[in-house]
């Protein structure tokens, strides 16, 4: 079946494709200049470290950068991480279940807050207000599960979760298959073009044909599914669940998407922006702590940075339209 | 959501006040049960929850009944909250403040409605009719004198700061300078806020160990939460051999890794002696009977060598 956004979506590759340079420019320039402040910086072991330090926010990203290319938004990843990590970490006690039973287990749970998103927005809450409330609901449910204490005696083999394999942290590992699981169903198959389809334009997208229901469905279980994987990445990183962990983590992912490129109204934009645009958050996190810089500076710096990387975006766009 | 929990926390609260005897003394006079409003800081906090198990068993054992209101860290929520236990006219309020200054407003409200108010755990500026807390410096005092006996008096310290400006991180943080004051071979390598959180001390202490490597030789977290993640990425280094890790609070499981050996020191909060203390306080002031203005609950020292003591 010919897809009538095929164009467009050439285009808004190119254009991803332009601004992501602009970002890898970007992060190149920042690395650089930390480096000579730094030396410590651009050390291998501190690199690694960088690496590992972004991929809960690279997951959480990977998995919302779907939800907002179909025009919706999540605002529930936060709480969810909770949610997750405090039921992974219920069945993670050592000696009690395989390792796979909490694993099993967060993602199921991330699915079905996703899921549940999914059903409540396609029957016509709008995203905002549906991952508000998903939100509200699974922070309730993180402090009902664990008592409002941290869910802590976690099994060797999940804690080995957050560690290293051949120098390579794991989460790095979840992430780059993550990324590159993702990057492939979007830009290969048939289900990635109609995500597009449908954030660019809905009713086109409905009139020719694709089932607008099913993609948002799918957008936003998998978007769960990643947001419960990250939630045990945590859990084990911490070994802890922590009920009241993961505040405004659903920030931080939205804001490395949109640093990346992904338009906020859907329709533009890609796997390897959200990844570049979590990687410059981290490299300015890392390093402005490894400054010893207040904190304070580096949620200004963070602000600037978010509002400025879309200032541009609108800008190239608006001249290439 | 969390209203209906709340007024089902409430109602259950309720119930199981009503099924409580009347108290002697009250029944043989004819008068009601003493009824004490209290709002809770954050009930997301592991000790701020251990604060309000005590209250209640308190309570229980008082035969007085409590309303229970978790201001989720919001000072706006927590002065609505006093106002609405001032319509009720409760007999007495337990305030748990969220904020230095922006929760002031409870305590003056109470006073105004001539309602006995009594703050735990953390002050107001506006003073309420009894405090019952313990003096944030004291623990910060003990945990950084700890550090200065290891190292005898010389090493490189760095410090996590909690939430930038609330008491307990200002208290906390000038104890600890007092102690550094004192000794000129001690020094603060470098300090940043991970905000009492595990997650961000995980990250922040990984950030520590790549710029200064081997040169830290002791970690003052000022809360528990925080020397758990900072010892996590010690651990992960495999340098915990070289570096002390001393954290505030004593929770359940920094107590265990104290047991264990692998965190070097907690300082004991008594949330049992706070909570029950401050309903104390509380009933005897509805009784309208005389407090002591201000009472101090002492921190203890927490090691290796009386770690079985504290258990939970």
């Amino acid at each position: 079946m010919p897809c009538p956004s095929d164009r467009a979506v050439s285009l808004s590759r190119l254009r991803a494709w332009i601004k992501q340079f602009g970002i890898l420019a970007a992060i190149v320039i920042i690395a650089a200049t930390l480096g000579c402040a730094k030396p410590t910086f651009l050390t291998t072991t501190n690199l690694v470290n960088v690496a590992r330090q972004i991929s809960i926010n690279g997951i959480l990203g990977v998995g919302v950068t779907l939800v907002l290319l179909t025009g919706g938004v999540d605002l529930s990843l936060g709480s969810v991480v909770a949610l997750t990590g405090v039921i992974a970490a219920c069945f993670a006690h050592p000696g009690v279940y395989p390792l796979c039973v909490p694993l099993i287990l967060g993602i199921a749970a991330g699915m079905a807050c996703g899921a549940t998103n999914g059903l409540v927005i396609t029957g016509g809450v709008p995203p905002f207000i549906a991952t508000l409330g998903t939100m509200t609901v699974a922070r309730g449910l993180a402090q009902v599960i664990s008592d409002g204490r941290p869910v802590s005696n976690m099994s060797p083999a999940m804690i080995r979760l957050a560690g290293d394999v051949g120098g390579i942290p794991v989460p790095v590992i979840i992430l780059a298959a993550v990324a590159l699981a993702a990057w492939t169903m979007l830009t290969n198959t048939r289900l990635g073009r109609h995500i597009y389809a449908v954030g660019g334009n809905e009713n086109a997208a409905r009139a020719s044909g694709i089932d607008v229901r099913r993609v948002k469905m799918f957008a936003y279980t998998i978007c769960g599914a990643l947001t419960g994987l990250a939630g045990i990445v945590l859990a084990a990183r911490i070994n802890t669940g922590q009920p009241n962990a993961g505040l405004a983590y659903e920030l931080d992912a939205i804001a490395a998407v949109v640093i990346g490129g992904t338009s906020l109204s859907g329709g533009a934009g890609g796997i390897g922006g959200t990844i570049l645009g979590a990687l410059l958050m981290g490299v300015i996190n890392n390093g402005l702590d490894l400054l010893n810089v207040s904190s304070y500076y580096q949620q200004i710096v963070k602000g600037i940075i978010i509002v400025g990387a879309v200032w541009l975006d609108r800008r190239s766009s608006r001249k290439e339209g | 959501m969390k209203r209906s929990a709340l007024t089902l926390t409430a109602f259950l609260l309720l119930s199981l006040g009503c099924n409580q005897p009347p108290e002697p003394s009250k029944a043989a006079s004819g008068e009601k049960q003493i009824v004490i409003g209290v709002t809770m800081m954050n009930m997301a906090n592991e000790y701020i929850v251990g604060l309000n198990d005590a209250m209640a068993a308190q309570a229980k054992a008082s035969r007085v009944k409590l309303i229970v209101n978790d201001a989720q860290r919001s000072a706006e929520k927590q002065v609505q909250q006093v106002e609405t236990f001032i319509a009720q006219k409760v007999d007495a309020i337990i305030l748990n403040p969220c904020e230095v200054e922006a929760s002031s407003p409870a305590v003056d409200k109470a006073q105004a409605a001539g309602i006995p108010i009594v703050n735990v755990n953390s002050e107001t500026s506006s003073a309420p009719t009894a405090f019952v807390g313990s003096h944030d410096e004291e623990s910060a005092r003990l945990a950084m004198e700890y550090i200065a006996a290891r190292l005898s008096g010389k090493g490189e310290v760095v410090m996590m700061h909690g939430y930038m400006g609330q008491a307990a991180q200002i208290k906390r943080d000038r104890g600890a300078r007092a102690v550094l004051a004192k000794n000129s071979g001690l020094h603060l390598l470098a300090e940043q806020t991970a905000e009492w959180d595990r997650a961000k001390a995980v990250t922040l202490m990984e950030n520590w160990l790549q710029v200064h490597g081997d040169k830290i030789s002791a970690v003052f977290a000022q809360n528990d939460e925080m020397a758990m993640g900072a010892l996590l990425a010690i651990e992960r280094a495999k340098k915990k051999d070289q570096v002390i890790v001393v954290g505030v609070d004593a929770i359940a499981d920094a107590l265990q890794a104290v047991k264990d050996g692998r965190l070097d020191a907690t300082v004991f909060q008594d949330a049992k002696g706070q909570g029950s203390t401050a309903v104390t306080v509380a009933v005897r002031l509805a009784n309208k009977r005389p407090v002591e203005k201000e009472t101090f609950i002492p921190f203890q020292l927490v090691t290796k060598e009386n770690a079985g003591t504290f258990a939970k």
